[in-house]
């Protein structure tokens, strides 16, 4: 099954991406052009890309739609001043793919950063009515969240095959 | 003549399609329900580990075919910080399903003050509601004669709209048929109020 980590430059990506994979927090730089990984997760076996996220190469995204199963959506919870672009971008993206969304409110170890309410009402989320979607606290770099995500994400893949 | 014949089809086809939301507070069983339903209603259908359903932030959806319409179920997240966010689909839905956690005494006054907070508001007048006094598969629990009266103390919110109270339990599926059934039934009569989804399509 193929998964896209997708969200704005600094969201966390690429420390998600490996986080999962080799249950490690790496250091990362910015990614230009993509990280392409296998997770296996419970018996599951996912093919994972981390496409980068800054606003030159965010066009690119849709070269990898086709043949997606789910989308990983980063959104970083402490960057109030963003949050409007990343809706932006989550908005184009819905409107073309209709793969299984799950929006991840990362950096949630952050003082003062949006709670998952938040980031549901800014991101424009209640305007979904025919997707399912779940959104999850995390924090990569201490590792939590990912494992309910991963969990409800492998759940909901197999309910909908 | 194709796209004649080819319109013609669709209309004689089409169900009117209807949308219900599922609403209730977190960890009464919604989630549960969902799958319960889409299992009742769809050949085939291979449900979610119950075990491994986790609390919704977000939304599930599912798409069911009865009694000669189409229902579409958007269930929210219980928790008390999501339930501002229900509002958005009142004046969209055709009918509420409020599910209650039988088995949880300690809550069901917050249930019910929930319940009146949803039930005042102006976009939901109307809508047929279904109450479930849902997990009746858990012995000890508070039978419909319990809850019944307990959410009957509101006559002035609900009006002339149709409202039901049943016995459910989402995990074994017992009473989920009897509910949808009246939930179409009301919804149906319910349809120059609230005309289906897909009307002016076509």
């Amino acid at each position: 099954m193929r998964i896209l980590i997708l969200g704005l430059d600094g969201a966390g990506k690429t420390t998600i991406l490996y986080k999962l994979q080799v249950g490690e927090v790496v250091t990362t730089i910015p990614t230009i052009g993509f990280n392409v990984e296998q997770v296996t997760y419970k018996n599951l076996k996912f093919q994972v890309w981390d496409l980068g996220g800054q606003t030159s190469i965010r066009p690119y995204w849709r070269c990898y739609y086709g043949n997606t199963d789910a989308i990983i959506y980063v959104v970083d919870s402490a960057d109030k001043d963003r949050i409007g672009i990343s809706k932006d971008e989550l908005v184009h993206m819905l409107r073309v793919t209709n793969a299984i969304l799950v929006v991840l409110a990362n950096k949630q170890d952050m003082a003062g950063c949006l709670t998952v309410a938040e980031v549901h009402q800014a991101l424009g989320l209640d305007a979904l009515r025919d997707r399912t979607f779940q959104i999850f606290k995390t924090s990569a770099v201490r590792g939590e969240g990912l494992d309910q995500a991963m969990d409800w994400l492998s759940n909901a893949l197999q309910a909908r095959k | 003549m194709y796209t004649l014949l080819n319109g013609f089809y669709k209309y004689m086809v089409k169900k009117d399609e209807y949308c219900v939301l599922i609403l209730g507070l977190d960890n009464a069983g919604k989630t549960t329900y969902l799958e319960a339903t889409k299992t009742k209603y769809t050949r085939k259908y291979k449900a979610m580990n119950p075990n491994r359903i986790t609390t919704t932030v977000g939304l599930n959806i599912g798409k069911i075919d009865v009694d000669g319409v189409s229902l579409s179920f958007w269930d929210l997240g219980g928790q008390q910080e999501l339930q501002s966010l229900w509002d958005k689909y009142y004046a969209e839905c055709h009918a509420v399903i409020y599910i209650v956690d039988s088995s949880d005494r300690d809550r069901v006054s917050e249930s019910k003050e929930t319940f009146d907070r949803m039930i005042a508001s102006e976009h939901l007048s109307g809508v047929p509601l279904l109450v479930l006094a849902n997990k009746q598969d858990i012995p000890d629990c508070m039978g419909v004669h319990t809850v019944k009266p307990i959410f009957n103390q509101n006559a002035h919110l609900i009006g002339a709209r149709d409202i039901m109270l049943m016995a459910t339990s989402a995990l074994t599926g017992d009473g989920v048929d009897e509910g949808i059934r009246w939930l179409v039934d009301c919804i149906k009569r319910n349809n120059v109020e609230r005309p289906p989804r897909n009307h002016d399509e076509l």
